[in-house]
């Protein structure tokens, strides 16, 4: 048997089953917290746990016959036009037992696709669906799809459904209109006529390398147009739908042919306040479909009880069709509708809640306070509420939703953070999230805690209680470091410091300032705070290090698939100096034309597919006229360029100023070869695995690279409190931060720096050579940003933290570190308190996000062996939390082989 | 008339594209099963008027103007020209 990487590793002293601090038991630890949910939620679950990702056509059906019908139409009024059919005639699906209802599609987990932004997929899988269509009904009726391996995800065609993309099912006759309307955007779809002019660009042809060798890993610009962004519940919530539409019909009023001064775009207001009211009365009519739906089931349903939930639901409906809630069931259904209206509006990941316990705190208290609701009941519908949340399946290009989103929508929630004032905004509310968190621990709404010395002791150890559920969520981000980051980066759209307190997390660790609005509620006041800010899923996104330094290394030539994708810069690298000035040159060759062609993506995208609904959310367009697409927006600076591969990069810089031009114990091209050789290992593709621990040595490797390839290994690592490498980090930091300035979104904004990896570390790292760190072809990049390669944090939890903390986190949008603890680590109160002082002692530091995995890593192996036992069981992987059977096995690989701490 | 599947008639809410909830009985049931007898037929596009079939799946609605595609398997309670055929 060939030797395996995990044996060379640990001969080099590094243990893919790190235990670091202390040894774990031999049997497997479940977690310590563990809470029920309501019975009422344990039966919807168990629907959403039976639930395949499903897709049907309804909504580009309609959207598409109506766009087609207007075609003299201004894009923004034709687009109105589309969303309006497409929002009317969808098909309300309530299920039993549930209290707040309204879905993306007639399915509990149902989704569709949008090929008016991006139709190659249909178009190029057309034939393929049509032969699994053919074969489909061949199958025994009984037959149902296999659970435990994907979850959710229909990965093989099966009886009369056909699989899309390894991920969704769609009925076997519901295959020819899907490919059919793909069809009618030929030559239309954002993808496509963004593409002709992409070509325009100087330099397209390495635009296209670079997309294809993967050191960038997606077109930013039409594949996730909105998302990773925070949205906004205010005017809704305040005015009612009805006060909405009498507003814009006021304010077409008022600028119907008046430039209002702007000889440019001042007299589209009127066009774009038309829009906006067509949206709403589509949206108007959704809500009553679904109410209408409740009333006819209440009417023939023989239960009582569920009849009356029913008649109950209808009235709810129907009124927030029209005006502001009334109770906090009301207020939460109202939220759960706006929310599924944006994610319907256009291909969207990363629509986070914000601040929701804030921003309902007015008819909780209310109802409380009048014994209208009690705190059981508001705990049994914020329950729910996660499973709606977590049933949103995003529809994209099957790379994007499987290779970087791992199939999850990131609908975070923010808790904790101050007031405009500045003082702690905890709510009693919060504390019900919290805990609704822990009973029912769902991947959606993953919960962010702004943490401030101010937030109260006792919701600090409630959120290490959710910690030690294993949920993977609170995530700690650092109120401080965030606020400094706003009033530097936003400073060009004078932003002040109270907008700058009323931030929250967009997309997994996407940070947005927002704006306070005042709530009115029975003669009540109430400061709320909320989005404000055009994406961040737009932008230079997910540029691999690691891969940048391989086409460094070899004078611009991709070693997996041999092409030549930046040209030959023939220079000798002859010091680390000019290896590092050499991979800042490519850098900024691939951000360049990245950012060109994304910039031109997008701006196709504005043209024809603007956002209307969830510009009419947004402050302040509702104020100005102008939506997203004309600047309407209080933020427009949310653009960024994001890297993956951090910490592999790091060491691999590390190691290549170490050994071979400080020691000079190997020459480059000796690096080089071995590098290219694998290190004598078989390629990933020959084990037929990208995973780290499944690399095997091959039958004939002689042996001559053992030696570099052990000094590799054992060169300075990042996450020891080791200058060596930490500073080459400082390095790198400090350069990335300031270069992101040098581009400029298609608003005519700067970029920053935006560091995660999602789940970009094991696709990019799937494509890139071995690395000078000593990682083996094929296999994943260290994770996020600040998570130490595994098992190469060897000097405990605060030697990586101040490694980590060596940079200033506030020059970025963020940074992220995952740390994986033994639940034993933290158990009882006791371990409750060490875990709060070791997140206070890297926020203190300048950390600015920190997040946990409590799991015992013989759970997860077990897990990956019967994955049909564990389909509830959730990770945390880089800024989100999943269920570990629909994430893919080279990140499950990763995830178990992160270093795991018995002890601190 | 034909038996209906369960994901044909006005009863049966889909869970997912495979299996759904029969209202009456709330059990989980096949969307392809045979519903019992008695059950509302849904309106699709298939059972209304103004529904042109091409080929077993696909066809064009002539409430459209001009006549626009259709699929036969489209729900049509939303739909405000749907016209029964019986
Ligand atoms: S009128 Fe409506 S239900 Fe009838 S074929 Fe046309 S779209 Fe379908």
């Amino acid at each position: 048997m060939a030797r395996t990487f995990k044996e060379v590793l640990s001969e080099a002293g590094i243990s893919m089953d790190f235990e670091a601090g202390g040894k774990a038991p031999a049997a497997l630890t479940d977690r310590e917290i563990q809470r029920e949910p309501h019975e009422r939620v344990k039966y919807l679950k168990e629907r959403y746990m039976e639930a395949l990702s499903s897709i049907n056509n309804e909504f580009p059906y309609w959207y598409t016959r109506e766009y087609m019908r207007n075609d003299l139409e201004l894009p923004v009024v034709r687009r109105a036009l589309a969303l309006k059919a497409a929002f009317s005639h969808l098909t309300p699906a309530i299920y039993p037992q549930e209290l707040l209802t309204m879905r993306k599609g007639p399915f509990v987990r149902g989704s569709f696709a949008m090929p008016w932004l991006t139709n190659s997929f249909f178009l190029a899988q057309g034939d393929a669906l049509y032969q699994a269509a053919m074969k489909s009904g061949s199958a025994s009726a009984g037959e149902h799809s296999k659970f435990g391996a994907g979850g959710g995800n229909v990965t093989q065609s099966f009886g009369n459904v056909v699989s899309v993309a390894g991920k969704f099912g769609v009925r076997q006759e519901e295959v020819g209109i899907l490919v059919k309307l793909a069809h009618m955007w030929q030559d239309k779809s954002v993808e496509q006529i963004s593409n002709r002019y992409e070509r325009m660009v100087p330099g397209y042809d390495i635009k296209e390398q670079v997309m294809r060798s993967l050191v960038c890993m997606f077109d930013s610009g039409f594949t996730l147009p909105q998302g990773r962004e925070v949205i906004n519940y205010y005017y809704p919530l305040e005015y009612g739908f009805d006060g909405i539409v009498r507003m814009c019909e006021e304010k077409m009023a008022e600028c119907a042919g008046d430039a209002g001064g702007d000889g440019m775009v001042g007299t589209n207001r009127l066009y774009n306040y038309y829009a906006v009211k067509l949206v709403i009365e589509g949206v108007q009519k959704w809500i009553e479909n679904y109410a209408a739906e409740a009333r006819r089931l209440s009417g023939v349903t023989p239960d009582k009880q569920q009849s009356a939930e029913y008649a109950a639901m209808a009235d709810r409906l129907q009124h927030i069709a029209h005006h502001q809630p009334r109770t906090f069931i009301e207020a939460l259904q109202m939220v759960e509708t706006l929310h599924i209206a944006v994610v319907n509006e256009d291909a969207i990941s990363g629509m986070s809640v914000g601040r929701l316990g804030q921003v309902l705190y007015p008819w909780f208290e209310q109802d409380i306070a009048a014994g209208r609701i009690t705190e059981d009941e508001v705990l049994e519908l914020l329950e729910q509420d996660r499973i709606l949340k977590t049933s949103i399946d995003p529809f994209a290009s099957t790379g994007v939703v499987g290779g970087v989103l791992s199939g999850n929508s990131f609908n975070t929630l923010s808790v904790g953070g101050v007031n405009r004032r500045g003082e702690s905004a905890v709510n009693r509310l919060e504390y019900l999230i919290l805990e609704a968190g822990v009973r029912n621990a769902m991947p959606q709404s993953t919960i962010a805690l702004h943490y401030d010395e101010r937030l109260p002791e006792d919701f600090l150890l409630l959120a290490m209680d959710v910690i030690k559920s294993g949920a993977g969520y609170p995530a700690f981000m650092n109120n401080d470091v965030a606020e400094q980051f706003f009033m530097q980066h936003y400073a060009c759209e004078n932003i002040t410091l109270e907008e700058a307190r009323a931030w929250s997390i967009g997309g997994c660790l996407e940070s947005q300032p927002g704006v306070w609005k005042t709530i009115h509620l029975n003669g009540k006041s109430y400061e709320v705070p909320g989005g404000a800010c055009q994406p961040t899923s737009v932008g230079i996104h997910f540029l691999a290090m690691p891969k940048i330094l391989e086409l460094t290394l070899f004078n611009g030539v991709d070693q997996r698939t041999k092409a030549q994708v930046y040209p030959p810069h023939n220079r000798k690298l002859e010091s680390y100096e000019e290896v590092w000035d050499q991979f800042k040159l490519y850098w900024q060759l691939s951000c360049k034309v990245l950012e060109l062609c994304n910039n031109l993506q997008h701006d196709i995208w504005r043209k024809n597919n603007m956002a209307v609904f969830n510009s009419m959310l947004k402050p302040g367009c509702l104020d100005s006229g102008h939506l997203i697409n004309e600047l309407g927006y209080r933020f427009n600076a949310t653009y960024n360029v994001e890297s993956c591969g951090t910490v592999t990069w790091v060491n691999s810089m590390a190691a290549l100023k170490k050994l071979v031009f400080e020691e000079k114990q190997f020459t480059l091209d000796e690096v080089r070869e071995a590098m290219s050789k694998n290190f004598g290992f078989k390629t990933a593709h020959e084990v037929n695995s990208f995973s780290i621990s499944d690399q095997q040595k091959r039958e004939d490797d002689d042996g001559r690279f053992n030696r570099l390839h052990f000094a590799l290994l054992q060169a300075p690592k990042y996450g020891n409190d080791d200058k060596a490498a930490d500073e080459v980090l400082l390095e790198w930091e400090n350069w990335f931060c300031d270069d992101c300035a040098n581009y400029q979104s298609l608003y005519a904004k700067p970029m920053y720096a935006c560091q995660i990896s999602v789940s970009t570390h094991g696709a990019q790292g799937s494509a890139t050579c071995a690395t000078p760190d000593g990682r083996l072809a094929g296999t994943t990049y260290a994770d996020a940003s600040m998570s130490a390669y595994p098992g190469t944090d060897r000097n405990g939890p605060f030697a990586l933290l101040s490694s980590a903390t060596v940079w200033d986190h506030s020059m970025s949008q963020n940074s992220q570190m995952n740390v994986k603890i033994h639940p034993t680590a933290i158990r009882g109160p006791e371990g409750s308190k060490k875990l709060l002082d070791l997140i206070r002692a890297y926020m203190r530091k300048g950390g600015f996000h920190i997040q946990f995995n409590v799991v015992d890593t013989k759970v997860l192996r077990d897990a990956q062996a019967h994955p049909e036992n564990y389909r509830d069981l959730m990770v945390r992987v880089a800024g989100f939390t999943q269920y570990w059977v629909e994430i893919g096995k080279s990140v499950q690989d990763e995830l178990i082989a992160r270093t795991e701490y018995e002890g601190f | 008339m034909t038996q209906l599947t369960f994901r044909d008639t006005r009863d049966y809410v889909a869970i997912d594209v495979d299996k759904g909830i029969d209202h009456r009985t709330g059990k989980l049931v096949h969307a392809d099963a045979e519903a019992p007898e008695g059950y509302e037929r849904l309106a699709k596009c298939k059972f209304c008027k103004h529904y042109q079939a091409e080929d077993a799946s696909n066809g064009c609605c002539t409430a459209a103007a001009p006549a626009f595609a259709a699929y036969g398997d489209m729900i049509a309670i939303t739909c405000e020209d749907f016209t029964a055929v019986h």
